[in-house]
């Protein structure tokens, strides 16, 4: 049996490199489109950290070590909450969370149904998206990093 | 036995929720029609008012990013305070450096 250190072998190795860029485009797509099809931006971001979690099971924990970078996951975490409280902020001069770029905006107005639509909801989307992709991953890797039990 | 009854009783719950959730003659789980459009009225709201106040076609997302932005805000700080805990408690100790 393997432990967690190690990787699941060649089989499941091929089908993750397979199905990995697969699960991020979907995520991606779901992220932004978030104002026009079912979803948004925590059903995205935890779509694609499944795929970093599926990084995480298949390809195991030295690998993991190299690829993941904690200063960049923390720092694009606050990123994405700093974005979502900042397009929150646009329309503070008739209340928090309105929408003026929807109603008087130079961008992100163009008619409903299409992708430049709906005012600060593609940025919020995408805001939020990524805090929940990198505090999921964060969360996963520090559950994999930090295990207190014995093999 | 023991496994029978379990069956059994699988089987009568079964036919209790077939009987309780069928439209025609099962429980009403709420008023419908325009009773409906007359107490519920904030859903109606949304639904008729959200595409041209918050301007995306999903009205799901136009309800939880801008109707109930609070709500989303807190969301979001639960699971920064989630993930934020969860690390901190889970990183080793100054104890169990052995």
């Amino acid at each position: 049996m393997n432990c967690v250190g190690d990787d699941m072998g060649v089989i499941v190795r091929t089908a993750a490199r397979a199905t990995i860029p697969l699960i991020g485009i979907f995520g991606s797509y779901i992220v932004a489109h978030g104002h026009l099809t079912p979803g948004g931006g925590f059903q995205g971001g935890a779509t694609i950290a499944g795929a970093g979690i599926l990084f995480l099971l298949a390809f195991g924990l030295d690998e993991m070590k190299k690829r993941y970078n904690k200063n960049l996951y923390s720092a694009l975490e606050g990123i994405g909450g700093l974005a979502f409280l900042g397009a929150a902020m646009l329309g503070i001069g008739v209340a928090f969370f309105y929408n003026t770029l929807w109603h008087n905006g130079p961008f992100f107005s163009g008619k409903p149904g299409t992708l430049l639509s709906a005012g600060f909801l593609p940025i919020m989307n995408l805001a939020v998206g990524l805090k929940v992709f990198t505090g999921l991953v964060s969360a996963m890797a520090g559950l994999a990093l930090y295990r207190r039990w014995r093999e | 036995m023991k496994r029978t009854l379990a069956y059994l009783s699988l089987l009568f719950i079964l036919g209790v929720l077939l009987y309780v959730a069928n439209p025609n003659y099962g429980l009403k789980f709420g008023p419908g029609g325009n009773e409906w459009l007359s107490l519920r009225y904030t859903d109606n709201y949304y639904i008729t008012h959200g595409l041209q106040e918050v301007g995306g076609a999903n009205i799901v997302t136009d309800i939880v990013f801008d109707y109930r932005g609070y709500d989303t805000i807190g969301e979001a700080t639960v699971l920064f305070t989630a993930i934020a805990g969860a690390v901190a408690l889970l990183r080793p100790w100054g104890r169990d450096e052995r």
